[in-house]
């Protein structure tokens, strides 16, 4: 009776303050975690358009890098204000983003932190391989604002897996890793910031939560960032190669495909044109090893670590995938291309109050396209000549006057020539499939 | 003081009354006449799990019964075998009373759709064309008085009721269409003029924007459609060349094809940057693999200026040159040859291009239920591939017509309009081939169904625990 008193109060302790070792490593943690003010462009609505918004972030080197998310500093930021935990400012730039797992690297200015002898603490990393479900996290950011905010919670799930094509401004994400789920408190205003353990090590950076729904938080694991952010260090991105399988898990159909347990992954379908297509690959066929080297795709949670296996390695390489269709086990040879987002680079016609976007390989795809040619409308702007002529979001600009238009370069040469000399513009666009003209008129 | 204006207000009500006999028709009379053209018509549409009852309001067109519908009172989806118990019911009469019919099939030119009473339910049937004017094709003017018959629902008796209005416009929709200033007809009923000469047919309603207030809600604006009584009604000629068009088979072949896809037409600024004047023009986005616009030479982005040389109409809105387009198509046989004249790169040319013998539709198509699977899949025809962006040249696997809720196939994911490119690892070459695939399946007793499916242009594999 008296050890199971001493016991629980001990545990008490233990969860009510943090002692020694614990404290001074979450201490500096606390120090290292920073609020992040931005703003940034976007071409919405035929304009060229400013927004700000407020985010979290942790610093991981002497040097002044910070680790946030993608979705709170992209390639449009045009300030990035960092608050310091001594609640100091200092200016920051990007070195680089990764929207497939949602992190951003900026550097905090150095010659203003020599200026002003600025001090800040580096926070450090924990193993987040090593987690355990029900094992106590710490989130530390900017919820709502509310800067250097601290919420307590548990490890929900360490291996998540969840997708979505749209989730960082747009882009893509989720596809090359998993998740560490947690029920600390994530708010708007917690992305970027650190998910801790007591003693202050970093094993997630937050990223979000599920809105609608109570204590469903979503963290980018620590193993995952520490590779991207040397990454995005280096080389200023993250470069992944593809070859254009969808795969799919193969839990009950193992029996079907005669396999053994825990061998081979499913291929559910084969990107058109992709090099999988080239080579031969189709969808139903099941992917046995990479090299010779056994890939098990069993469950959903075994596939990001496969994908990102192929997009690790180095673009036109040689892959041997050993396939197995029907009866037959057979060797085949891709060479992997660039992976590339369905977002294309954008621009803004101001004079047609037109926002335009590249027709990028996979937004094709997706669409059904013939090709890459063309320039995607993405927005316009109501009572200029590209909304009164009828153009309108989702349209392919296929043509302006007799000139094909193949990037967004011949869009904005196509408007320069018609601002030195107005006069009317005849375009062919298609709007799903189908082929319709315009006259833009000044 | 009141009394004294008694006289005087009995004297005005009685010139009044003298008045209204000398002047106006005896509609009535009229109405009672007329009935003998107006039907309604009951009928159930057969799903795999279902059947759905619908009503419909027709107009008798010959002495042999034949009874035209309404395109829409027959949904696009249901196949001709799946029509089934046609009951006509005689307006004002008891419901208990009612013939049989059949279904006759669709006619591609004019939409209609057709079908023929028994002969014991005849006698007492009169065709529209004995109310038809001594020249049908006059128009209806502007300002003209109409009327026309609605009827009540069935636990009404479908009884008969007078509808009144005028002419407040023509238009072509192509077709020939009268607007007039509120519910003249119900839906499929007749429209007739003071002298009781068959005008038109109530075809819809006219789409009005309100403004709606409400203590919710402030001044939003909506669309009131009047879906008993219709202002808008088909012209009676257009009525009338249903009289010589009843199909000979349910799909209304022969159907002629010209075989493009995606018919723009040009806005008037883009018609007058082109040069086309007041003219209308049509893009063409798609030439169909194997089409005789095809063979004829067309190209995609071709501009439709003219077909056997009179210039495409100026119709408005701009949608419906489009449909003029088809109709001139729908309105002639394969192996007609119709002339084309086109812009390309601004050039004009002339195409003559002969009309073919259109592919099997969807509806056409051959389909089959499998109970325990959930499923139903029909052929592959030429539109489905089409619109799946692949070659047309091959028309292999099966599409998912129905997916019964909670039923293996479902639950294992599959949906309508899936398309199966595999089943059980065997890829379908043929409908026959996916039958024999599917039967086994189904008798076999292993324990699974799995399909390789395509959607949206992505492959998947999906399997279907059955359960044995």
């Amino acid at each position: 009776m008296t050890r199971l008193g001493l016991g629980g109060l001990a545990l008490l302790i233990g969860a009510g303050t943090l002692a020694g070792e614990t404290s001074r490593g979450f201490r500096q943690l606390l120090d290292a975690v920073v609020r992040i003010d931005v703003r940034e462009y976007a071409y919405e609505a035929g304009a060229k358009r400013f927004q700000s918004g407020v985010g979290s972030g942790v610093i991981v080197s002497a040097d002044g890098l910070i680790l946030t998310n993608a979705h709170v500093v992209g390639p449009r930021a045009v300030e990035i204000n960092v608050t310091l935990a001594n609640l100091e400012r200092v200016s920051a730039e990007l070195v680089g983003w990764d929207h497939w797992t949602d992190l951003a690297l900026l550097r905090l200015d150095p010659d203003e932190i020599a200026r002003k002898d600025h001090q800040f603490a580096v926070a450090r990393f924990g193993v987040s391989t090593r987690l355990e479900p029900g094992e106590t996290v710490y989130a530390v950011g900017t919820p709502h604002g509310l800067t250097r905010t601290v919420t307590r919670g548990i490890i929900s799930n360490p291996r998540r897996f969840f997708a979505d094509s749209r989730g960082v401004k747009g882009y893509e994400t989720g596809q090359f890793n998993t998740w560490l789920q947690t029920d600390a408190a994530i708010n708007p205003g917690n992305s970027g910031g650190p998910l801790v353990t007591a003693n202050g090590r970093i094993v997630g950076i937050n990223s979000r939560g599920y809105s609608g729904a109570d204590n469903l938080g979503f963290a980018i694991p620590s193993a995952t960032a520490k590779q991207v952010m040397e990454g995005l260090a280096r080389h200023g991105k993250i470069t992944r190669s593809y070859v254009g399988i969808v795969p799919g898990a193969l839990r009950d159909l193992e029996e079907f495909y005669e396999l053994e347990l825990n061998r081979g992954m499913l291929i559910n379908s084969v990107d058109p044109g992709s090099p999988a297509a080239e080579a031969g690959l189709r969808g139903g066929d099941i992917l046995l090893a990479i090299d010779g080297v056994p890939v098990d795709g069993r469950f959903p949670e075994q596939l990001p670590p496969i994908k990102h296996l192929i997009a690790s390695r180095p673009l036109g390489s040689e892959l041997i995938f050993s396939i197995k269709r029907s009866d037959t086990t057979q060797d085949y040879r891709l060479v992997t291309e660039e992976l590339v987002s369905r977002v294309g680079d954008e621009s803004v016609v101001e004079v047609w109050g037109l926002s335009i976007r590249e027709v990028s390989r996979p937004y094709a795809r997706e669409n059904q396209l013939p090709n890459e040619d063309g320039v995607l409308v993405i927005g316009v702007q109501r009572g200029f000549p590209a909304a009164v002529a009828g153009l309108s979001t989702g349209d392919v600009i296929t043509k302006i006057n007799d000139r094909p238009i193949r990037t967004i370069i011949d869009v904005v040469q196509a408007a320069e020539n018609y601002q030195e000399a107005p006069q009317q513009v005849l375009v062919e666009a298609r709007r799903k499939f189908r082929v319709s003209l315009y006259v833009l008129k000044p | 003081m009141i009394p004294q204006f008694r006289p005087l207000l009995a004297a005005t009500a009685a010139l009044l009354i003298s008045l209204g006999r000398a002047d106006l028709p005896d509609y009535p009379a009229m109405l009672e006449e007329r009935l003998a053209s107006v039907v309604a018509v009951e009928f159930a549409i057969e799903h795999e799990m279902d059947r759905t009852v619908n009503f419909a309001f027709g107009l008798v067109i010959d002495q042999a019964g034949t009874v035209i519908l309404e395109s829409g009172a027959i949904s696009d989806r249901a196949t001709p075998d799946q029509l089934v118990d046609f009951k006509v019911y005689r307006p004002g009469e008891p419901s208990t009373q009612y013939s049989r019919a059949e279904y006759i099939g669709q006619d591609g030119y004019t939409t209609w759709h057709f079908i023929r009473v028994a002969p014991e339910g005849r006698h007492r049937l009169r065709p529209i064309t004995d109310f038809a004017a001594a020249d049908p094709a006059r128009l209806p003017r502007m300002a003209e008085p109409v009327w026309g018959i609605g009827l009540r629902q069935k636990d009404e008796d479908f009884e008969p009721y007078f509808l009144q209005s005028r002419i407040s416009m023509i238009q072509r929709l192509p077709q020939l269409t009268g607007i007039a200033l509120q519910g003249v007809a119900g839906r499929g009923c007749p429209v007739f003029n003071a002298a009781g000469e068959f005008v038109g047919i109530g075809a819809s309603g006219f789409g009005q924007r309100m403004m709606i207030y409400s203590q919710r809600r402030r001044g939003e604006m909506s669309v009131l459609l009047n879906p008993d009584e219709a202002a808008g009604f088909r012209l009676a000629s257009e009525v009338l060349s249903a009289v010589g068009r009843i199909p000979t088979n349910p799909f209304g072949r022969p159907l002629p094809w010209f075989g493009i896809d995606g018919i723009d037409p040009v806005t008037p600024e883009v018609a007058e940057f082109l040069g086309l004047g007041s003219a209308a023009g049509l893009v063409v986005s798609e030439v169909l693999p194997g089409s005789p616009a095809e063979t004829g030479g067309l190209l995609p982005r071709d501009i439709i200026i003219a077909i056997d040389g009179r210039p495409l109409p100026r119709l408005k809105p701009d949608q419906v040159v489009a449909a003029h387009l088809m109709r001139e198509i729908l309105k002639r046989q394969p192996g007609d040859v119709i002339s084309f004249t086109i812009l390309r790169e601004q050039l004009e040319l002339e195409l003559p291009v002969e009309l073919g013998d259109a592919p099997k539709t969807p509806q056409e198509s051959e389909r089959r239920y499998f109970e325990d699977l959930g499923v139903t899949v029909r052929e592959t025809v030429f539109s489905d591939v089409v619109a799946r962006r692949e070659d047309p040249s091959v028309l292999s696997g099966v599409i998912v017509h129905f997916v019964k809720p909670s039923s293996p196939v479902d639950t294992a994911g599959v949906q309508g309009d899936d398309w199966v490119k595999e089943i059980n690892g065997t890829p379908v070459e043929s409908y026959a081939q996916a039958l024999e695939l599917l039967e086994e399946a189904e008798r076999s007793g292993r324990p699974e169904l799995v399909l390789l499916v395509s959607r949206g242009g992505e492959t998947a594999v999906m399997r279907a625990k059955i359960d044995s």
